[in-house]
Order: C-alpha cells, then sequence, then structure tokens
C-alpha cells in the first residue's frame, strides 16, 4: 500500500464531489456533495498522517476539526434550505438565480 | 509762432480719436431724443483742429530738418519697442492732406448722410480712420505701421458693414476684412523676419541697413515679396483687389476716404521701404509685375462696368498699380507725388459721383444721361477730376505721369512707359465713357428730374475740384515740380496725345454718341469678362475657398469622428465590456462554484509550473 493510491482516491472522490456540486439542481444533493468533497479531505488528512507523521498524528486531530465543523455547516446549510424552501417552495437550484446581473 | 507747434504733431492723430469717443454719446442707443447730428458736428470740429494744427505745423518744418520724437512703448528683455515720431514736410503735407480730404469728406457725409440716423457710427469710424492715417503718416517704424495698418483693416470691417442689413454688405465688409488681413499676414512675416536681419524697424535705419546690407538672394526676395504683400491687398492689387469692388456697398463719403487716402496706406507704407525691396531686383520686379498688371487689368475692368461707383473703384487699383510700377522701379518721389495728385483727383472725382447719386438714386451708368445742361457743377468738378487723374498737361496728373515715364525711359525700361501709356489711355477712354454716360444724351427715366444737391455737398466737392485744379500751383510755388528743363519733352508729348487719344475717342463713342450702340463694337465674351472682373469671385471661391473650405471639412470630420470617435471608443469599449460581462453573473450556485474550482486549479497549474515534470516523473515511474 502506497500514500499515492490513498490520495488518488481522495482525489477521485473529490472530483465526483465537484462534479455533484456543479451538476445537481437539488440543494440537499449540493449539500451532500459538499460531504463528499469535506470527506475526500478527510481521507487526505489521514493517509498524510498515517504515512508522513506516525508519531505526531496531526492530520487525524485536523480531521476530528473536519468533521465536527462540517457537522455544523451542514446543519446551517440544511437550514438555509429550510428558509429558502419556505419563501419559494422548491428546492431546484435552477430556480434560484435571482441575483444574476 | 510758438517753435513748440511742429512737436506737439503728435497731437494730430489724438483729436480724432477724442472726436470718435465724444461720438459714441449720440449713438442711438444713449442719446434718444436730440437725434444724431450733433456726431457729425463735433467730429467736424476735431478735424478742423487737426486740419488748422497740421497747416501750422507744416509751415513751420518747412524748409527744416525733419524733428524726430521717441515715445517708449513696451521694454521687455532683448526687445525695446519705441514710437518714433517724424515730423518732416513730407508726413506733415501727408497729415494736411489727409486731414484736408477728411474734413471734406465729413462737411460732405453731412448733407449725404441726411435721412439716416447712424451717424454716431459713422463718424466715430471715419474718425477712427482719420487718426489712423494721421498716425502711420507720422510713425516711422515698420512694426507700428503693421500695427496700424491692422487696425485700419478692422475699421474698414466696420465702415464697409456700415448698413450691415443688407447682405451684399455683410459680405462685401467680410471679403474687404479677409482680402485685407491676408495681406496684412504676410505683411507680418516680413516684418518678422526684418528683425534678425536689420535690428530696427524703423524706416530710416533700415534705409541706412540696406544700403550696406549682404544678405543671401533668395532670402531678400522673400522679405521682399512678404513685404510686399501687405501693401498688395490694401491697394487693392491683383490678385487681392475684389475687396474694394465689393467694399463699394459701403456710404459713399466713406468711399471718398477710402479712395482717395486709405488704399493709399499701402503705397505709403510701400514707398517708405523702397530701400529694403531694391535689396532684390526680383522683388522689385514682381513689385512692377504686380503692377503693371493691376494698372492694364483695372483699366480694362473699369471700361467695362456700368456701376459709376465700381468704375472709380477699378480705376484706383489701376493708380494704386501705377504707383506699385514707381516704386519697383526706384522711383519713390514719382510714386509720392502720383499718391498726391491721384488722392486729390479722386476725391473730387467721387464726390461728383456721390453727388450724382444722392438724388438720380440709380448707380447704373446705362440708365443716366443727359445731366450737363441741370448739373453744370458736378459736371464740372467731374471734369476736373478727370482731367486732374489722367496726363492733361498744366494739371497734376500730367507733372506726376511725366515724371514717372521720364525715369522709367532713362532706365530704359520701355515696356513700362508702354505700360503706363496705355492705362494713361484707358484711363481716359474710362472717364470720357463716364462722363459722356452720366451728363452727355439724352434724358433717362431716371434722371428727368435732378437738381443740384445741397450746397453741404456741393462745397466739398467745389472745393476738391478748386484744390485739384490748383495742385500744379502749388507744386509749383513748393518747388516740388520737376524741372521742366531736364524732363523729356517726348515723353511729355506721348503722355499728352496717349490722354488725348483716349479722352477723344470716349467722347467720340459716348459724348458725341456717334455709334449707337458701343457695346457691340467688343466681342460680348470679352466684354463679359471684363464686366465680371476677370471672374475673380469665381476664381477665389474655386481656389482658395474651395480649398480652405474642404481643408476645414476635413479637419472638422477627423476631430469630430477620429479624435472624438477615439475617446469615444475607449468609453463605449467599457461601456460595452462591463455590459457583455455582466452575464458572468449567471446567479446559479453552481456556475459560481465552478468558476472557483477552475480559479483554484488554473493557480494550482501557474503555482506547480515547474514542478510539473517532476509529478509527470513521478506518475510515469509509479
Amino acid at each position: 500500500m502506497h500514500l499515492e493510491y490513498f490520495l488518488l482516491i481522495a482525489a477521485a472522490l473529490f472530483c465526483i464531489g465537484i462534479y455533484g456540486l456543479v451538476t445537481s439542481r437539488n440543494v440537499i444533493r449540493v449539500l451532500m456533495s459538499i460531504e463528499l468533497m469535506l470527506n475526500a479531505v478527510n481521507l487526505n488528512l489521514m493517509a498524510f498522517s498515517n504515512y508522513l507523521d506516525p508519531a505526531n498524528v496531526t492530520g487525524q486531530v485536523f480531521s476530528v476539526f473536519v468533521i465536527t465543523i462540517a457537522a455544523a455547516e451542514a446543519a446551517v446549510g440544511l437550514a438555509i434550505v429550510l428558509s429558502i424552501y419556505r419563501n419559494r417552495d422548491t428546492v431546484d437550484m435552477e430556480q434560484f438565480n435571482l441575483l444574476k446581473w | 509762432m510758438t517753435p513748440s507747434l511742429a512737436q506737439s504733431s503728435w497731437l494730430i492723430p489724438l483729436y480724432p480719436l477724442v472726436g470718435t469717443l465724444l461720438t459714441i454719446p449720440w449713438s442711438p442707443a444713449f442719446i434718444r431724443r436730440t437725434g444724431p447730428r450733433p456726431s457729425g458736428y463735433v467730429n467736424i470740429l476735431a478735424t478742423f483742429v487737426a486740419f488748422v494744427h497740421s497747416v501750422l505745423a507744416l509751415r513751420e518744418v518747412w524748409g527744416q530738418l525733419p524733428q524726430y520724437l521717441e515715445i517708449p512703448w513696451l521694454s521687455v528683455a532683448g526687445l525695446e519697442l519705441t514710437i518714433p515720431l517724424e515730423f518732416s514736410a513730407m508726413t506733415l503735407g501727408a497729415l494736411v492732406l489727409v486731414t484736408g480730404l477728411n474734413l471734406l469728406a465729413q462737411i460732405y457725409a453731412v448733407a449725404y448722410l441726411e435721412m439716416d440716423w447712424g451717424w454716431a457710427r459713422f463718424y466715430a469710424l471715419m474718425a477712427l480712420f482719420e487718426g489712423g492715417l494721421c498716425a502711420l503718416v507720422l510713425c516711422d517704424s515698420l512694426f507700428f505701421a503693421y500695427m496700424i495698418l491692422e487696425i485700419l483693416t478692422l475699421g474698414t470691417y466696420l465702415l464697409v458693414g456700415f448698413w450691415y442689413n443688407q447682405s451684399l454688405v455683410v459680405t462685401g465688409a467680410r471679403d474687404a476684412f479677409l482680402t485685407k488681413r491676408v495681406g496684412d499676414l504676410v505683411l507680418l512675416m516680413g516684418v518678422l523676419a526684418l528683425y534678425p536681419l536689420a535690428g530696427t524697424w524703423n524706416f530710416k535705419e533700415l534705409a541706412q541697413w540696406a544700403q550696406t546690407a549682404q544678405i543671401d538672394p533668395t532670402l531678400a526676395t522673400l522679405l521682399g515679396i512678404g513685404l510686399v504683400a501687405g501693401p498688395m491687398s490694401k491697394c487693392a492689387q491683383f490678385p487681392l483687389h475684389l475687396w474694394l469692388d465689393e467694399a463699394m456697398e459701403g456710404a459713399l463719403p466713406s468711399t471718398i476716404l477710402r479712395n482717395s487716402v486709405v488704399v493709399a496706406t499701402g503705397a505709403w507704407v510701400l514707398v517708405k521701404l523702397e530701400p529694403v525691396l531694391a535689396l532684390s531686383p526680383t522683388a522689385c520686379a514682381f513689385t512692377i509685375a504686380i503692377g503693371a498688371i493691376t494698372a492694364l487689368g483695372g483699366s480694362l475692368i473699369s471700361i467695362a462696368q456700368i456701376d459709376i461707383k465700381r468704375v472709380l473703384s477699378y480705376l484706383s487699383s489701376a493708380y494704386m498699380g501705377l504707383v506699385f510700377v514707381a516704386v519697383g522701379a526706384h522711383q519713390t518721389h514719382a510714386a509720392l507725388l502720383l499718391v498726391l495728385v491721384y488722392a486729390l483727383a479722386m476725391a473730387a472725382l467721387l464726390m461728383g459721383a456721390g453727388s450724382i447719386i444722392s438724388n438720380i438714386i440709380t448707380q447704373d451708368l446705362t440708365q443716366m444721361g443727359g445731366l450737363w445742361s441741370r448739373r453744370p457743377v458736378t459736371g464740372l468738378s467731374f471734369l476736373a477730376g478727370a482731367a486732374g487723374m489722367v496726363a492733361l498737361p498744366p494739371l497734376g496728373g500730367f507733372w506726376a505721369l511725366l515724371q514717372l515715364t521720364d525715369g522709367l525711359w532713362s532706365n530704359n525700361q520701355a515696356v513700362l512707359v508702354g505700360i503706363v501709356l496705355t492705362v494713361n489711355w484707358l484711363s481716359a477712354f474710362s472717364l470720357a465713357r463716364v462722363f459722356g454716360l452720366i451728363f452727355a444724351g439724352s434724358k433717362q427715366q431716371m434722371t428727368v428730374r435732378a437738381p443740384e444737391p445741397l450746397w453741404l455737398l456741393v462745397l466739398p466737392m467745389t472745393l476738391c475740384a478748386g484744390f485739384t485744379l490748383h495742385l500744379p500751383m502749388v507744386l509749383q510755388a513748393l518747388d516740388m515740380l520737376p524741372a521742366w528743363d531736364l524732363l523729356n519733352k517726348d515723353m511729355a508729348l506721348l503722355l499728352t496725345w496717349s490722354s488725348v487719344l483716349g479722352a477723344a475717342l470716349g467722347s467720340v463713342l459716348y459724348v458725341g454718341r456717334m455709334v449707337k450702340d458701343p457695346t457691340k463694337l467688343v466681342q460680348s465674351r470679352v466684354q463679359n469678362l471684363l464686366a465680371y472682373d476677370f471672374y475673380t469671385p469665381r476664381i477665389y471661391r474655386n481656389t482658395i475657398v474651395l480649398g480652405v473650405a474642404t481643408l476645414s471639412r476635413l479637419t472638422d470630420w477627423l476631430d469630430r469622428y477620429l479624435v472624438d470617435g477615439l475617446v469615444n471608443f475607449v468609453g463605449l469599449a467599457s461601456l460595452f465590456g462591463g455590459e457583455t460581462l455582466k452575464y458572468g453573473n449567471s446567479g446559479r450556485f453552481s456556475f459560481y462554484g465552478l468558476t472557483i474550482l477552475s480559479g483554484v486549479v488554473l493557480i494550482g497549474l501557474f503555482m506547480s509550473w515547474h514542478y510539473l515534470p517532476l509529478i509527470m516523473r513521478t506518475f510515469v515511474t509509479f
């Protein structure tokens, strides 16, 4: 097992997350894609921590922080989605283009 | 007689200027109740004072050495401008002529402008002219002569444009101003080019400088032509002669002044510049050529005119052309004598013409006729003027032209003698024609009832005629006539014959009316060519005016579309850029995400550019 494999997996997961973030029309799926990207980051942190810094495990501490922050962010994100939904009765991303030009 | 009278001659130009200021209150805008007449009387008084002063001063300096006076004007680093004034017999004599003719013309105007309300403006401008002419005559510096010429150009514009509600007056004043201005500007070039060469603008010092000056012939030629160009436009010489024709739209009393005196301003400057012109034979030849062409052309054109004022205006050009010939041939004495003689004779002629116009309304010679029996005074004055102008023996024109031809003959310039003789012949013919058309023949509808006008109009006219007739006696008494013994008697005979033949032919055709319709004698094409002044307006319009107009339109277009367009393009481009780039804000979250990602990827690539090969190798090995 090499570090590179983990990094590649994480990059692939990040790209999938990006793809989902850019293409999804449902707001919830966008939030989910963000979670995917955050998880890809966590994978990176864990892999680096394991291979490069097994003594201090700084990366693992980082990822603990990332998970907590991600949870909080998802909560706030869902709250925002709910408030938009209350006003506009939809969760379609294509409908939220009021602030264009 | 206090000895200070000549020394205080510098006051003479100031009297009419004070008159100018005093007329202003009587313009219709200020004093509304009394009418404009006092302005005229004030000016006549001022002119009279100036006249008396110049006569007394002339008596004082007669036979004395010239006195000089210098008034400092401007002193800046490296340039001292003082106004030098010369009080000599010549300048004071010219002052007497100017103020005397002005006095007569202003008295004349009292009668002529009886039915006009614009006296204040008219007399103010006449007085401005008088002041300007006096100052020009007194001042002995080319620079200040130029300044005064420019002021007089403005004066011409205003005076020709006196009745500005007539459209022809407006265009005439415009042409008079622009044409004279062009000449003035070229003169300015000459004036400015002269200073580094001579280091002075005083006519006297210029003459001294010119005696020993060694300058490049091309430079001398260009300088000479530049200096001639100013007088060329002032004296209405070809090709800058159209303005005098159009200036005949102005009021007649001002025409008297203009034709007899004002056009002579250029000749005066030219005479004073003769030593400088003499530096370059080419410039002298140019002066002679211009003068000869104008003299021939002007006298020919005057024969074909049907407007009485225009006949005389082209004769003015022709006689100024003779002055040019005289100056070009270095005969300044003859030139000055010619100017003096011409001024009096032309004033008498124009006053006669005005006396006719003032009560038969029309200026068209073809509608006049048969006035001799009822207008004898005008007729006699006209005859006196005509005789004084052409070379008829006892009178002034004969002496001036005799001196000119004599000088030309002894310089072996036989062609020029021929030209002078021809011009004299043509002028005599032209004057006889005008006389015949006005006074001989049968009465026409316009001339059926034509009394002699007011005494105020007749008095200056007869005085002018009298002066013209007495001029030879005055000249004789003052020892100013060329000595009879030294003169070429053959020339005298030739000149006399040329005038007599011209006058006789004119009389046969127009006084005796031997031929029914003399206009049939010449081909109508030639006749039209002369009557329309060689189509000069058309030539102007198709050359200079067209060129300048096209250039202005082009410049305007360039400014409007290229210069403005360039700046506007910058503004428009930013506007258009903003209008287009705002569509980058698509309002979609996913698009913003993509943008952020692309930014990150690009910056990442950019920052890791050096490491890319390393990474690639790693991947390849792996």
